[in-house]
């Protein structure tokens, strides 16, 4: 299974920073995912820091203890509390899942999450620890078995609180209001992402709330296990001329989304398995060369442009609908993405009296692939052919 | 009649080298020569590495022949050529 995760936050009303904080973390090499949700006291800058501060010590020990309940109740046995008010400085929940299905939860004063199987609620058995050094602390943690197809949906008090004390919701929208409005999109959409959830629950609370202006800080996060969307992406003609036809077949049986990043590759692929291209020249903006058509692949681009391009595109995080954008849509849209990069080098392309400095496609596409792991948690496998 | 097939190469070395000066070509062809000519780009014609000590891109096709460091007069001039050895 492939574990979406989602978050989207809305900071309170007047307030220039974030009071909660959500970080997460995938490890590659064991298909381990934590994800940590803290809510810091008050709100603005002072609430950031407490919560930032929270879940990455506890994302560190969780990593380093391999035990997210020892991990959990250190960091709850020693949260200062507030001399003004009385009460802790910050609130978590924390996940520590696997690709397998296995999770184990711990939550300390954040609302309860839900677990969603075929569109109902599931009550999973909890264990309840209290704080040694504070006894009003007390923590929640829960070992579940997840299924293919079910979520996970953590938020801060942001969300059941809102609208509290109003004429509509006196006690505010509460746990039964947050499973509503999730139960109700995921009847019109079952299958959608995460990141498009949460992003409707956040607007969703404000909308509720009077005059649409949050009375505190607001985020839902959001775990799915689903089945990986697969693809993969050809680019540049292999070093071994002889072993073309085998490289073309074993791309176009591949089974899930196919695209190619070259104008001799995708010549190859054409020639190898006889299909037709078609350029489209209405896509000709910008710098870079349009894109091109062939049946059953789903984009054909440019080459080393295109993709040193698309490169600089997901370091600014930023795209414009060129074919470098239509090639990030391609990949962010993938859980698991496969390069297969061919290596025999166009001695055209060196020529010094070339306007344009074109970089060797190796380098690019490793650059691309360690910000689509790294800053898109992208699960990428390449290889060099 | 034949019609004849122009190609505009766009791939990397003769996009580099200026294909996109040669888009006017799209719209000045079939205003020119109506269905007798018919003009599409291509994705990579393969000149330039077949040819690299003295790559001469931007490349285009009209017909068989291969025109080097393509530019609009050259190649409306090629086509000329062929039109009038079709009639």
């Amino acid at each position: 299974m492939f574990i979406d995760v989602g978050c989207s936050q809305e900071k309170k009303y007047n307030q220039n920073a974030y009071g909660d904080y959500f970080i997460s973390k995938r490890y590659k090499d064991n298909g381990r995912v934590i994800g940590i949700l803290s809510d810091g006291l008050g709100s603005g800058i002072k609430a950031n820091i407490l919560a930032s501060m929270t879940a990455t010590m506890l994302l560190k020990f969780i990593e380093a203890q391999s035990d997210i309940k020892v991990a959990c109740e250190t960091i709850m046995n020693s949260l200062p509390v507030c001399k003004v008010r009385k009460i802790s400085y910050s609130t978590f929940s924390a996940i520590d899942c696997d690709e397998e299905g296995n999770a184990k939860i711990v939550e300390e004063g954040n609302p309860q999450f839900l677990w969603i199987r075929n569109n109902q609620i599931l009550n999973p058995e909890e264990r309840v620890i209290t704080s040694k050094t504070f006894p009003n602390r007390h923590m929640h943690l829960y070992n579940i078995k997840l299924e293919k197809d079910d979520r996970i949906i953590f938020c801060s008090d942001g969300v059941t609180q809102a609208a509290l004390g109003t004429k509509e919701l006196r006690l505010g929208v509460r746990r039964e209001g947050l499973i509503e409005i999730v139960l109700n999109k995921l009847k019109e959409t079952p299958f959608i992402s995460s990141d498009e959830l949460t992003k409707h629950i956040v607007r969703q609370i404000e909308l509720i709330e009077p005059d649409h202006k949050l009375k505190d800080d607001t985020s839902v996060v959001c775990f799915y296990f689903r089945e990986p969307r697969k693809s993969i992406v050809f680019t540049g003609p292999p070093y071994d001329m002889e072993q073309d036809a085998l490289y073309a077949k074993s791309f176009y049986s591949f089974n899930g989304k196919k695209a190619i990043a070259g104008g001799t590759t995708a010549n190859l692929i054409a020639r190898e398995l006889n299909l037709e291209i078609e350029t489209d020249r209405n896509l000709n903006v910008g710098k870079l060369p349009g894109i091109s058509y062939m049946k059953g692949v789903d984009l054909i681009t440019e080459g080393i442009l295109t993709l040193t391009k698309t490169m600089e595109y997901l370091e600014k995080g930023i795209a414009e609908n060129d074919a470098a954008g239509k090639l990030i849509n391609f990949l962010l849209d993938s859980d698991e993405i496969k390069f297969m990069v061919g290596v025999k080098l166009n001695q055209a392309h060196y020529n010094p009296n070339m306007p344009v400095e074109i970089e060797i496609r190796r380098n690019v596409v490793k650059r691309i692939v360690e910000i689509l792991e790294e800053k898109y948690t992208k699960k990428v496998d390449v290889r060099y052919i | 009649m034949e019609t004849i097939e122009v190609r505009i190469c766009s791939g990397t070395t003769c996009f580099v080298m200026g294909s996109s000066f040669l888009n006017e070509l799209y719209d000045l062809i079939p205003q020119k020569y109506g269905d007798k000519v018919i003009v599409k780009p291509s994705l990579c014609l393969g000149q330039c590495s077949s040819n690299d000590k003295h790559s001469k891109a931007p490349y285009v096709r009209v017909g068989e022949e291969v025109i080097s460091s393509a530019t609009i007069e050259k190649v409306l001039l090629a086509i000329e050529k062929k039109v009038g050895e079709n009639e």
